[in-house]
């Protein structure tokens, strides 16, 4: 069905003046029509003219850091919401950038501190005491006269 | 300097997606390539797991969309770009007000957001202190009027501001973001046939307006 002028200047207004680019439906009536007629020819030149007004509208692109702004303004918020043990040594570890291997290597290295100094801890009997040695005989204490100058 | 530094699940299978210096900070950003290929409800649905990673990929992909959408409805850059972080934030705050059930996607929702937000901040600033170049610019000048850009885009500026709300979100997002007349018509939420009349009134009361104001003073085009 041949497209009339009416109907051509709705489409104009709401698909835009790239006719190839209406819907498919519509776009070949559409093209049919424009090719027939001088006076859908104008039209299409005076809205050509309308849209690029419109397209001199004032814009300004977004600062280059936006989306590093709002993911760095969600950090502190995500560790808050999180804050728990498990997290907080992982953050400790994560500052410090090791890789697992190295992780493993000082991990190993401090187990192996403390396993050498309970050993030896226990094993030197120099500074072993039993805790009757240091009781306060109460009794004696009070009866103690002291030395007369 | 801080470095925030946002690591990924395994090595060599990150990429440094952006990094930004701001106020001396130094941000960079390290996302998952896998996290890349995910669409945006996947992407959700990790954030609501709290992934940080999944949200800067999110974020990497829309926040110049919703910026071009925020900037056309606020006029200022530096307010468009901060409902656009307000509207990530609150996404990071509070993932589940997303509801995978409702099958709208993830854009489309947001688009909602931001528009939102755009229309609360334009209450606030009283229907918006337009700039002073929109103030001043004479929408009737008279024949010996030579228009320079700048006066012609606040004029055109002022004209889309007298539009309804409506007509407005059409135009804006219909011709400037160039959305699909379905998809604009979900996120205003009426028919598309509405959203099409909504695009005819628009554009017919900005071509008598431009027509007008145009033939008011010396062509410049």
């Amino acid at each position: 069905m041949p497209m009339n002028f009416e109907q051509f200047k709705e489409k104009l207004l709401m698909y835009g003046v790239d006719v190839r680019n209406w819907p498919k439906e519509i776009r070949s009536s559409g093209l049919k029509a424009l090719d027939s007629s001088f006076e859908l020819q104008k039209l299409v030149e005076d809205e050509e003219r309308f849209e690029g007004v419109l397209k001199t509208r004032k814009y300004e692109e977004p600062s280059r850091d936006l989306a590093g702004r709002i993911v760095a303004a969600a950090l502190p918020k995500k560790k808050k919401a999180q804050r728990n043990l498990g997290v907080f040594f992982a953050e400790v570890l994560g500052e410090f950038s090791l890789s697992r291997r190295a992780l493993a290597a000082v991990s190993v290295s401090l187990i192996f501190t403390l396993i050498i100094g309970f050993t030896i801890g226990f094993s030197n009997p120099s500074g072993y005491a039993f805790a009757e040695q240091y009781e306060t005989n109460l009794e004696d204490f009070l009866n103690y006269e002291g030395d007369v100058l | 300097m801080l470095t925030a530094e946002i690591v990924g699940s395994g090595a060599g299978r990150q990429r440094d997606a952006f990094s930004s210096d701001h106020g001396g900070r130094q941000i960079s950003v390290n996302m998952d390539i896998k996290l890349l290929h995910l669409d945006d409800e996947s992407l959700i649905c990790r954030i609501q797991e709290g992934s940080h990673e999944a949200f800067a990929t999110l974020v990497d992909r829309h926040s110049n969309r919703f910026y071009r959408i925020a900037y056309r409805l606020v006029s200022s850059k530096d307010d468009a770009e901060d409902i656009v972080q307000e509207a990530f934030l609150k996404l990071w705050d509070r993932p589940n007000l997303w509801d995978p059930g409702k099958r709208a996607k993830f854009t489309t929702w947001f688009y909602r957001v931001v528009i939102n937000l755009c229309f609360d901040h334009r209450k606030k600033k009283k229907m918006i202190n337009l700039p002073a170049d929109i103030e001043l610019a004479d929408e009737n000048p008279g024949p010996d009027v030579l228009f320079d850009v700048h006066q012609k885009q606040a004029v055109l500026e002022r004209f889309i501001r007298k539009l309804p709300e409506r007509q407005q979100l059409a135009v804006n997002l219909c011709f400037y973001e160039g959305l699909s007349n379905n998809e604009a018509a979900q996120i205003i939420g009426v028919k598309v046939k509405a959203l099409q009349s909504l695009v005819m009134r628009a554009k017919t009361t900005l071509k008598y307006k431009v027509k007008r104001y145009l033939g008011g003073g010396s062509r410049c085009q």
